[in-house]
């Protein structure tokens, strides 16, 4: 057990370290100019020349990528113009046009995407599982396949389009925006609910299929018509019983699905305009933003590669059927 | 090959029990068992399933748009890029509602015939999804033969670059990789011209999603041919002296059709999704391309005043994703009998 988590472990960082340094050679070692970037149109090749020297772009790359790597783990000291600048480790660089480090950023743009992904989970886990639930207990009617149908419509609409409409004329909805949870949890709820609803409607489809395709399974074993039998109530077995047998398949996919969406929120927040992971990634784009882009792919990365790891070694312990090595 | 399963035609009701029983009437009353492949069976499936053939119906009808946008342009009389900003008044707003000229009215702004830019429109998603649902199929497939067939070394190095490329942050490489392309293919300079920005968005985009789009189908591939690579009929093979090529595409690649064909009908809609989503965002095509994801992206502003504007292309891209996801759905079924409902 201990050697295949340690073994989970090593090939998780293995995967982080490779992007790492795929990434950098990706961005930093292609023909991309980014001092031409931060200079802007009227630049001086004085200027310039200033701005390479600072950036150590004519160091040769392996020293260009060990900078990089030493700043993530003791910082390193960006000088320009004859300033310096700190940049405390974890450094992952300075942005080019914000003049502000990228971990800085990063960090103000993470609890928004948190909070868009965490709230929606909410949702979809609630609607989806009780809907799933309900609808295996009346499998075959056409309540069920009301269901069944919809689910199927709902998943195959395409999120940025249904986001885009609600966000259009669903006005009743609170103004969406990002405040400070710390600041007033009522008006950061408001201005992420309209974000909570459209993650939680469009996901809670595919929610309701799993729970009711595992309820179906788990309100067809032994253990839950014993437990029938023995004359305890309907609601009891299907919510006591049958739930938590039939949960364990969710769980696991919850955590992959929890772990792309932190990733991959970027339709919701730039539809509703919450500056999150996905929005600083894209103005980064915008602008030819290079540190800030690193930043934002190493950083998902990092999560996703986390969170299948706790995912993985969860698993073995709900299920005691995976025993690897 | 793929194993041929005999599937009676008529009903089997009328033939006798006992066939020496009654050696005449069996000759009259023949039971026509033909010999069948899988694939075979489930087409015939899908052509009986009322909802596979109209969302098939669908799809063909948006391809027809696709192919013939010019001769439709022209049928209309107005092309995708001339501006009509005589019809386009001082605010930016279009003076005519849609009328016989102009079939679905003109943007408002630019001016530019709206019907035409809707069926030029059907192709760039048609093409992205197509060329990169072919792409990612080939690739898939042939790295997921050799890593489970070969084994070995080369197993371990390709399951831990399947891995590697599932766990990358794809959207947010979406976005980040062509930016960098874009310089490779064009340089930095500001004033590449539009064409060349967008040429090189087209190429970029496709590149990505290809890069990030084979690993699942290739995984899934594996774990089939390490189950099949066991089987009697390649231990056959084998042992004859057939060649490893011929073992991977003639006696491998026919058991893997019904995974590979379930997978290419789920593959097309995310596709056309994730352009028109990336489209929409600003980091997938760029004008001068006519696309409906710049349409949507362009028409939120108008949605008060020009709800056609914004409409047309929500509700074609929504049909065409719903009817080819439905599609997909019915396809699943009719190849795995064990998700029939």
């Amino acid at each position: 057990m201990l050697l295949y988590i340690l073994k989970r472990v090593l090939s998780a960082i293995s995967v982080v370290i490779v992007t790492l340094v795929a990434s950098f050679a990706l961005f930093f070692l292609a023909p991309t100019d980014p001092a031409g970037v931060i200079c802007g149109p009227r630049c001086t090749p004085e200027r310039l020349a200033d701005i390479e020297a600072s950036l150590d772009l004519n160091e040769p790359p392996i020293n260009q990528i060990g900078a990089y790597m030493k700043g993530i783990v003791v910082g390193r000291e960006y000088s320009s113009g004859g300033t310096v600048r700190e940049c405390a480790a974890p450094c992952l660089g300075y942005s080019y046009t914000l003049g502000q480090p990228v971990t800085k950023l990063l960090g103000a743009a993470l609890p928004v995407t948190i909070s868009i992904v965490l709230g929606g989970a909410v949702v979809y886990l609630v609607v989806g599982i009780l809907t799933g639930t309900i609808a295996a207990q009346v499998r075959g009617t056409s309540l069920d396949k009301l269901v069944v149908g919809s689910t199927l419509v709902v998943q195959s609409i395409p999120y940025f389009v249904f986001a885009l409409l609600v966000a259009l004329y669903a006005t009743f909805l609170p103004d969406s925006g990002y405040h400070p949870f710390t600041d007033n949890p009522l008006t950061w709820a408001s201005g992420l609910l309209a974000a909570w609803l459209c993650v939680g409607l469009t996901n809670a489809a595919a929610y309701t299929r799993y729970s009711r395709a595992s309820m179906i399974e788990a309100l067809g074993q032994d253990f839950v018509r014993t437990a029938s039998s023995k004359g305890i109530s309907r609601r009891r077995v299907v919510y006591r019983h049958g739930l938590r047998a039939g949960l364990t398949p969710v769980v696991t996919i919850f955590g992959i699905d929890l772990a792309f969406q932190l990733t991959g929120a970027i339709f919701t927040e730039s539809i509703f305009n919450l500056p999150g992971l996905g929005q600083l990634t894209l103005r980064a784009f915008g602008q030819y933003d290079l540190p800030v882009l690193m930043g934002g792919v190493l950083i998902g990365s990092v999560v996703l590669v986390v969170m299948n790891l706790v995912v993985d070694i969860a698993y073995t312990f709900l299920d005691p059927r995976v025993r690897l090595g | 090959m793929e194993p041929m399963i005999e599937e009676a035609e008529l009903s089997r009701a009328g033939a006798p029990t006992d066939p020496m029983a009654s050696p005449k009437a069996d000759q009259e009353k023949k039971v026509d068992t033909r010999r069948k492949s899988p694939t075979q069976i489930a087409f015939a499936r899908l052509r009986k399933d009322r909802v596979a053939v109209i969302c098939a119906s669908i799809f063909g009808f948006f391809v027809l748009i696709a192919i013939f946008a010019p001769l439709l342009a022209k049928l209309e009389g107005q092309d995708p890029t001339t501006l009509h900003q005589d019809l386009i008044d001082q605010y930016g707003y279009p003076t005519i509602p849609p009328n016989g000229e102009h079939w679905f009215g003109v943007e408002p702004r630019l001016g530019r015939d709206l019907f035409a830019r809707f069926v030029y429109g059907a192709r760039p998603s048609l093409i992205v999804a197509g060329t990169v649902t072919i792409l990612t199929t080939i690739i898939g497939v042939t790295i997921g033969l050799l890593a489970g067939f070969v084994g070995g070394w080369l197993d371990r190095i390709v399951s831990w670059v399947i891995d590697f490329v599932l766990s990358l942050p794809y959207l947010l490489f979406a976005i980040a990789v062509p930016a960098v392309l874009l310089t490779i293919f064009v340089g930095t300079s500001e004033n590449a011209a539009a064409q060349d920005v967008a040429n090189a968005r087209f190429f970029s985009l496709i590149i990505v999603l290809s890069f990030f789009g084979w690993a699942s189908l290739a995984r899934l591939i594996r774990g089939e041919v390490l189950s099949l690579r066991e089987r009697e009929f390649i231990s056959a093979a084998k042992v004859l002296g057939v060649p490893t090529r011929k073992i991977l595409f003639k006696e491998l690649l026919p058991n893997l059709v019904a995974p590979i064909v379930i997978s290419v009908s789920m593959a097309l809609p995310s596709y056309i999704v994730v352009e028109a989503g990336l489209t929409y965002l600003g980091v997938g095509l760029t004008e001068p391309t006519p696309s409906w994801g710049l349409t949507i992206a362009a028409a939120q502003n108008y949605y008060r005043a020009d709800p056609l504007y914004l409409w047309i292309p929500v509700l074609a891209i929504t049909i065409l994703v719903l009817s080819l996801s439905l599609l997909g759905d019915s396809i699943r079924d009719a190849f795995d009998p064990r998700t029939r409902r």
